[in-house]
């Protein structure tokens, strides 16, 4: 046996090999180093002082938007910025002069942007001022030698081409902050700078990786005053380095009809409101604007304080999409609902009528109907076309407000669309259960008398009142908001396709859903029927007006004229219609807040829409529709004034008459 | 102990680990400064004090340690590698992340990091198994099996922070240790195969993402979107335009124009190189290879083999830590984020310099003390 001792000397020989291995690393390590620092050095000197390689990135050209006929509602047009790159900047005093004349700002801003940028690397371009224009882009790049440090960066602007309309639906982009670029940077692991530029809002938020496509870079030389030099794809000294293009976003085409969403932007004119408009069919979104908005490409091209200010200091809050962003009490529009719930219940049938009286009394509370005087027998057509108040509140006392809710959610109400957009809102229906959770209160039956009629708890998004109402129309087909058809390369190369999605099928009887639709017809074309006066002529609409009460109110106050209350406490108009009656097309739903009326405010933004359809879709259909209704119209007018003169004549026979048997008497 | 008694202690002392140790320390701290003095940020440009007060600490506990006697160490390793696999384990159950990985545990005020541990763990495990286990025979398949799974329980741990830099490192470790330990030749050969092979496997099926990308920027740094790509090259300039004599201290432009990301951490031997030149460099790594030989040294002139197992495994760890680190800013290697040792800016890794510096000094002092 061996000693310990002897035991290493045993292994004298494989430290030997370690050490001369040692010796052969060190031998590999100078030998880099001297092809690095003495056979090139001279090479990397130069480039180390006078010359930078920089990196370039290359924008990716961020994909279009077209509307469903392929009409281009986003595009793409390049801009310019005044950018300084601390570490070429020399003389500075003498060069911010010269610049901030050409520019026409301040020294002192520009020194202020400077200092502002001052924590970050020294290469990194400051912005100094955005969106310059071409006159200013050729000094700079003219007196470029007298200005080292100033550079001219091309920047790709994305414009809205319709501006305004239909902001909200489409978003805006601007540069990613501080806050959000660690989550991003986490949610979509790729490595966001600040700089660039993301989908904030709409589908430009929602399909931003869609959208935004692949940087490319490029190296160049460039010298000391960060002008460059000549591309380096050719050198040498870096091969094996590979410049790498663009690979620019995908195209989204959507739903949307670019003509209905201007005709629905301009029925909105000067109100403060929202307008949807869906497939029957499909559940595709033809048009959806909220007033007032704001002008995305201002976003784009660098927003200004001036413009965000008065966009954030701006109290109806035109950032807000009201058609999924706010939600409203449906008012009259909600009693579709209960009618159905009614009938399916066994409450009430069709043709049964219930005797309606001014007011309504359950303990010792009174409910007024909104017509003074009352409507008098009422069946379930008249409930809906005269919007007969008392009716439903008859009801109320027997339909379970759980039971109106279970009806409420099957047509999509107090539900999330799930269209695809951010902070869409779910509204409301109340429960029981919602009710004691949230107060600790019992229900109480006073409650499901307002509810019934669309007050009280229930809030739902215009949203969903055009999903609801569409499924109305279909035979109670509930689809998700579909906007967006597909996502397709440059080389029109489709992506991804999107299809129809049924979210599920009301168990309604269609018996009962057309005694409801036929009441719907009778609110826009029986001659007492709300919405009578404002229809138009060649839809075939039916539908149903509301108004929707924005606080409670004394009986007094309730018969006040609306016009004349302050702004805020005006009631909202409602109106949600579809078109034609009997074969549905699109359904349109408005509301357009303290409007005072669903059936003035409100019926003329629907109608304006489902007219630009009609014309543009089925114009032969409309031809014919809008004679006919003409006729009836026109017709009934003749009637109504004959008859009001035969009334006039006989009451003046009757006076004559009586004074005459005065007379009589007198004699 | 009397008077006379501690001179004579200290007359046997073996100063040598440590005054090399210090000697490469104060040439980075001073590296360390330049590296990040033109920093905007306050916080960075106090990092060598910072780095100053861990040496301190490191040098405080290597000097403690050198105390111990090397049996101590032969007696505890088991018991040390066992609570190290748990701690391992603890990481990966809760531990903290950074940059995308777990790697380290908090111990109250004391961020404990395992795999640094895992380090020293394995030389003394695998030094007190080669000493036991037929120290006389050669080493074959056979002989290889308990020591492989012994090394692989934790680096696979590791490997799932993920941490694949220190999980390599253990195993070169491993691979140094067992060559040390007279691994047959055909053994040698077969593992090389099996290391390409399996190589390949991990590259295509185990690594992360950002694992591959580093792998690829290596063979082709233009190909990197986001400019890891980028680094490499910059970092040549940097050494490239140090030429001979350097451009001076504190002259450094890619420091201080920040082109080089982690300047103070991977990337401390570029500024180096940049400022002293090739003549600067020879010194620095000359200094290492008489560190790395006297370690070899050591080796041969211990009267146990467990003793000279343990020599060989810190000097490896302290080797491939500097090899490596050199070979990425060069180009020579991709890009795996291994500090310098005693130069690159790291709490942890000082401390871990530290107590292997102390053991070794305990080691050589155990020969004529003990």
């Amino acid at each position: 046996m061996f000693g310990e001792d002897d035991l290493v000397r045993q292994h004298k020989s494989r430290a030997d090999v370690i050490g001369n291995i040692l010796i052969l690393c060190f031998v590999i390590i100078l030998a880099r180093l001297w092809y690095l620092q003495i056979y090139q050095g001279e090479l990397f000197y130069k480039f180390s002082l006078e010359n930078r390689l920089r990196k370039e990135v290359i924008k990716a050209p961020r994909g279009m938007i077209f509307s469903r006929n392929s009409q281009m509602l986003i595009h793409n047009i390049p801009r310019f910025d005044a950018v300084i790159i601390p570490q070429y900047l020399k003389n500075k005093n003498v060069t911010l002069k010269r610049l901030s004349k050409v520019l026409e700002m301040s020294e002192e801003d520009i020194k202020g942007i400077l200092k502002k940028n001052r924590g970050q690397a020294r290469y990194r371009a400051v912005t100094i001022k955005k969106n310059i224009t071409l006159k200013e882009v050729s000094v700079i790049e003219t007196e470029n030698s007298k200005m080292p440090g100033v550079r001219v960066q091309t920047f790709i602007s994305r414009e809205y081409r319709d501006g305004n309309v239909g902001a909200h639906l489409l978003g805006y982009i601007s540069e990613i902050n501080q806050r959000q670029l660690p989550k991003y940077r986490k949610r979509d692991s790729y490595d966001y700078k600040l700089g660039d530029f993301i989908g904030q809002a709409g589908i430009e938020e929602k399909f931003d990786l869609d959208l935004r496509g692949d940087d490319g870079y490029e190296f160049v030389e460039v010298d000391a005053r960060g002008r460059m030099r000549r591309n380096l794809r050719s050198s040498v000294l870096f091969a094996g380095i590979e410049n790498k293009e663009a690979t620019p976003g995908n195209n989204i085409r959507l739903t949307i009809d670019r003509d209905m969403q201007l005709s629905a932007f301009k029925a909105l004119e000067k109100k403060v409101g929202s307008a949807v408009a869906v497939d029957i069919n499909t559940g595709e979104i033809l048009a959806m604007v909220s007033r007032p908005a704001f002008d995305p490409t201002k976003f784009s091209r660098g927003l200004t304080k001036e413009y965000w200010d008065s966009l954030i200091t701006n109290e109806l809050n035109p950032l807000r999409d009201r058609t999924i962003q706010e939600h409203y009490p449906p008012g009259s529009t909600f009693k579709a609902i209960t009618a159905i719930a009614a009938l399916e219940e066994g409450i009430v049938k069709p043709d049964q009528e219930l005797k309606c009286g001014p007011t309504f009394r359950l303990g010792r509370r009174v409910f007024h109907d909104w017509k003074r005087g009352g409507h008098g027998p009422t069946d379930v057509y008249k409930s809906l076309r005269r919007s007969v108040d008392v009716y439903f509140y008859q009801i109320a006392t027997q339909l379970d407000i759980d039971k109106l809710a279970e009806y409420a959610r099957m047509f999509g109400l107090g539900e999330k669309t799930g269209i695809p957009l951010s902070r869409e809102t779910s509204g409301l229906i109340p429960t029981k259960e919602w009710k004691l959770k949230r107060s600790g209160e019992e229900w109480q039956l006073g409650e499901t008398v307002s509810c019934v009629i669309g007050q009280s708890y229930v809030l739902t998004t215009p949203l969903q009142l055009a999903m609801a109402y569409a499924a109305i129309a279909n035979g109670g087909i509930l689809y998700r908001p579909h906007l967006i058809k597909e996502i397709f390369t440059n080389n029109g190369e489709i992506i991804k396709k999107f299809e129809p999605e049924v979210v599920s099928k009301a168990t309604v009887d269609e018996k009962n859903l057309q005694a409801i639709r036929k009441g719907l017809y009778q609110v826009a074309n029986h001659p007492r029927g709300t919405a009578f006066w404002y229809k138009g002529f060649g839809l075939q609409m039916a539908g149903k007006t509301g108004t929707a009460q924005v606080r409670s109110m004394t009986s007094k106050e309730l018969f006040s004229k609306c016009e004349e209350m302050p702004y805020k406490d005006r009631n909202h108009g409602l109106f949600v219609g579809y078109a034609p009656f009997d074969n549905p097309q699109v359904a349109v739903a408005a509301v357009v807040e303290h409007g005072c009326h669903g059936s003035s405010a409100a019926v003329p933004v629907v109608r304006d829409v489902l007219t630009t359809y009609m014309k543009k879709y089925d114009a032969e259909t409309f031809a014919k529709n809008e004679k006919k209704e003409k006729e009836e119209y026109y017709s009934f007018i003749r009637k109504r004034t004959a008859a009001r003169k035969k009334a006039q004549e006989e009451a003046e026979a009757k006076k004559e008459a009586d004074e005459s048997s005065e007379e009589d008497a007198e004699e | 102990m009397n008077r006379s008694a501690i001179v004579d202690f200290f007359k046997k002392y073996d100063f040598t680990f440590f005054g090399i140790s210090i000697a490469i320390f104060i040439m980075g701290v001073f590296n360390l400064y330049s590296a990040t003095h033109a920093s905007s940020s306050s916080a960075m440009a106090d990092l060598f004090k910072v780095q100053s007060g861990w040496f301190a600490l490191s040098l405080v506990i290597g000097f403690g340690i050198s105390f111990i006697n090397p049996k101590t160490f032969f007696r505890y390793s088991y018991l040390f590698y066992i609570v190290n696999v748990i701690l391992l384990v603890l990481v990966l159950v809760l531990g903290h992340k950074g940059m995308g990985a777990q790697r380290w545990i908090l111990l109250g005020p004391i961020r404990l990091q395992p795999s640094e541990i895992t380090k020293i763990a394995v030389i003394l495990v695998l030094g007190r198994w080669y000493s036991k286990s037929y120290p006389d025979r050669e080493l074959g398949f056979k002989e290889l099996i308990i020591p492989a799974i012994i090394v692989m329980i934790p680096t696979i741990l590791i490997v799932m922070e993920p941490d694949l830099g220190t999980g390599l490192l253990v195993m070169l470790i491993f691979l140094v240790v067992s060559f040390y330990r007279r691994l047959k030749w055909k053994m040698i050969g077969i593992l090389a195969v099996m290391a390409l092979v399996s190589g390949g496997v991990m590259y295509k099926f185990g690594l992360k993402e950002y694992q591959r990308k580093r792998i690829i920027t290596f063979l082709n740094p233009g190909a990197d979107a986001r400019g890891s790509g980028y680094n490499a090259i910059q970092s040549k300039i940097a050494i490239g335009s140090g030429q001979f004599a350097g451009k001076g201290f504190l002259k450094s432009s890619q420091a201080s124009l920040n082109y080089l990301p982690e300047n103070h951490t991977d990337f401390v031997f570029s500024i180096f190189n940049e400022e002293h030149g090739f003549i600067g460099s020879l010194i620095l790594i000359s200094l290492y290879m008489i560190l790395f030989f006297r370690y070899i040294w050591l080796a041969q002139s211990v009267p146990r083999m467990f003793d000279s197992v343990v020599a060989i495994g810190i000097m490896s760890l302290f080797f491939w830590h500097t090899f490596v680190n050199m070979g990425m800013v060069m180009g020579l290697m991709p890009i795996v984020g291994l500090p310098l040792p005693l130069m690159s800016y790291g709490g942890s890794s000082l401390v871990t310099f530290g107590i292997c510096t102390g053991v070794a000094t305990s080691i050589s002092n155990a020969r004529n003390l003990f």
